[in-house]
């Protein structure tokens, strides 16, 4: 009964996404309702194409103003008259992308090195456990910062820095989780027969890990969609005039005091972004705490 | 079915812990081993920054020209060539730069020539100050909440309480730091929203600071509380008359959080990431505004004073917290099988 599956680790008994959610697929589909719905807003809102060009005779405008050309601008405009609720949505392949690329390093350079870990005995898992509890306890923007101020802004050396540095708690994770799965009967059986390392971590041993990795890599991809604003904000984040959700907020913070709704468009898109990817992590945690339970009565 | 899921859990059988009470190693032996292994990892981490400062900075060519900045012409970077000993081989180079660290010489800043270590010393204290209120005031603030979500997490306030607080949880610090500006700055004018000027100007960092982490600690917290509840210990005590409040506060909040140890030592790191953008966002003269100053004008030297500090300090806070514990909670004491 107690035998190490894959979700038997201390998850949080207490799990709040009962709120009219409760499994996978409505959590997913929260996510992409609000994509939709914000989508389809702009379209219907934005007449014009050129909106997102921006007008200095609208610069600063207030929510909901309506131009002298009739353009709605519902989140209202920037410093430089750009609609802000165009821009947020320009935004998305910037944030949501660099995030996105980085969480996928995360998760492979991660898994692997929970593997090597787990696998080896002796030095080599000396090293990497050594590793990982040093490099864990860093706080990871202060890695993240001084990195990228020398490696330089934009999308790739944004992304690739941030995937290179965050994998530790994933790793400790997957380590800890392949070091039970190492011990099965099956895994045994398969080393008895002479299957080579690879095979045996990689055809036996990570599909057990795949819903643990689907978890972090929903609640990594939250953080690091906050972690890449946050460097955004500081300024060294994405190129300067990208419409990235933290560029917008640190142009905002510039005008908090004239033009306050400046923040409301990009603050409320990294929410209801960090949100959702916190729900689906919390739904694919549910989801396999289930069928763990169904597969032990 | 819930009950059998229950006592599927090992570290709580009643069993065995009479059995493993035999093999309780000493404390002082095991504060020992932890001192060593977290010393050991605060030597490896500062190799490992150090080396990956000093080859980034080589990387991306020419170090005397980053450290000259843009108006350093030839003549210029001869001398900071020499001066830096840029001109000797990369292997020498990296043995003089390891050399100077392990005294804990940075150098000098290369904006004001000021001592880096002495501009990190002077900003450690305002820094400092502010993440322990701001710790505290987590403290005080999530474990109540976090034990009242727990002890009846069924209850429909309890329920929209801990939407509330999944919400608050997808709300990054610096969003509430704006928000707190706009509103009680801006609007209201009741705090100063900029740089420490007295007792006021403390209170919207420390609460943007503590807004970071709050949320986390109240969903663990009431997590742990949840899964105390459910324990045997707790149905002995209540079998023996003993009241809600008594269980919840004396029994099942103190096993709760001796369970969120992991978590404290995590979120110091966390808190000190925090209190970069909170220290940016109020202009607050601390160390996390210096580091990032420093990152934006490629200082160096400063910026490497800045980052070993940092990292001592977390490792400092996460011994110490590690040592407390073993103290506090005999179940740490335990040899593993």
């Amino acid at each position: 009964m107690t035998t190490a599956t894959a979700t038997d680790k201390p998850a949080p008994a207490f799990r709040f996404n009962k709120i009219g959610t409760g499994s996978l697929q409505l959590d997913l589909g929260l996510l992409l309702f609000a994509i939709v719905v914000i989508a389809l807003l702009a379209q219907w809102v934005v007449l014009d194409e050129s909106a997102l060009d921006g007008n200095l005779r609208t610069r600063l405008k207030p929510m909901g103003y309506i131009s002298p050309d009739g353009v709605r601008h519902i989140f209202g405009t920037d410093q430089l008259g750009r609609d802000l609720l165009f821009r947020v949505l320009g935004g998305l392949p910037w944030s949501l992308g660099i995030s996105g690329v980085a969480v996928v390093c995360v998760a492979v350079i991660g898994t692997f090195i929970g593997l090597i870990g787990a696998w080896y005995t002796g030095v080599v898992r000396t090293i990497v456990l050594l590793g990982i509890a040093a490099m864990i306890a860093m706080p990871f923007l202060v890695l993240a910062l001084v990195v990228v101020a020398v490696v330089g802004r934009g999308f790739w050396p944004l992304s690739l820095t941030m995937g290179f540095i965050a994998w530790t708690a994933v790793s400790r994770v997957i380590y800890a989780e392949s070091r039970g799965l190492l011990t099965r009967e099956y895994v045994l059986a398969a080393r008895l027969f002479g299957v080579s390392k690879w095979s045996i971590l990689i055809f036996h041993v990570l599909p057990g890990l795949r819903p643990t990795i689907l978890v972090m890599a929903a609640f990594f991809f939250a953080v690091l969609l906050i972690i890449e604003s946050a460097l955004s904000f500081l300024g060294l984040g994405a190129p300067l005039n990208a419409p990235s959700w933290g560029n917008m907020l640190s142009d905002s913070r510039q005008y908090l005091t004239i033009a306050p709704w400046m923040m409301f468009a990009p603050a409320g898109a990294i929410v209801l972004a960090v949100i959702s990817l916190n729900l689906i992590g919390d739904g694919f945690a549910e989801l396999s705490r289930k069928r763990a339970r169904a597969v032990e009565v | 079915m819930t009950d059998i899921a229950d006592n599927n859990k090992p570290a709580s059988q009643p069993i065995e812990t009479e059995k493993n009470d035999a093999e309780t190693i000493p404390v002082a032996k095991q504060t020992a081993q932890t001192l060593t292994k977290r010393i050991l990892e605060l030597l490896f981490l500062l190799m490992f920054i150090s080396t990956l400062l000093f080859f980034l900075l080589r990387l991306t060519g020419d170090p005397a020209a980053v450290l000259a900045g843009e108006t350093g012409d030839q003549e210029q970077l001869e001398l900071i060539r020499k001066q830096y000993g840029l001109d000797k081989p990369l292997i020498v180079q990296y043995g003089v730069f390891l050399y100077k660290l392990v005294q804990l010489d940075f150098g000098s800043s290369l904006a004001n020539a000021q001592d880096a270590l002495g501009l990190v010393f002077e900003r450690l204290p305002t820094s400092f100050t502010l993440v322990i209120i701001a710790f505290t005031a987590n403290l005080i603030i999530s474990i109540p909440l976090g034990a009242w979500l727990g002890s009846r997490p069924d209850r429909t306030g309890r329920k929209l309480a801990a939407t509330a607080v999944f919400v608050a949880q997808g709300i990054p610090g610096y969003i509430t730091g704006l928000l707190l500006i706009q509103l009680f700055s801006v609007e209201l004018g009741w705090l100063p929203s900029i740089g420490n000027q007295g007792i006021l100007s403390w209170i919207m960092p420390a609460t943007t600071l503590a807004a970071f982490q709050a949320p986390q600690v109240v969903r663990v917290i009431s997590a742990n509380v949840a899964e105390a509840m459910r324990e045997d210990y707790i149905r002995t005590a209540r079998a023996n008359g003993a009241g809600f409040n008594t269980l919840l506060w004396r029994h099942a909040l103190k096993n709760a959080m001796l369970g969120a140890t992991a978590l404290i030592g995590a979120q110091v790191s966390f808190l000190v990431g925090g209190s970069i953008i909170t220290e940016v966002i109020f202009a607050w003269p601390g160390l996390g505004r210096l580091l990032v100053t420093s990152v934006q004008t490629l200082d160096f030297p400063v910026v490497q004073a800045a980052v070993f500090m940092i990292a001592i300090f977390v490792y400092f806070a996460i011994t110490l917290t590690d040592i407390v514990f073993l103290f506090i909670d005999p179940r740490l004491r335990r040899q593993r099988a």
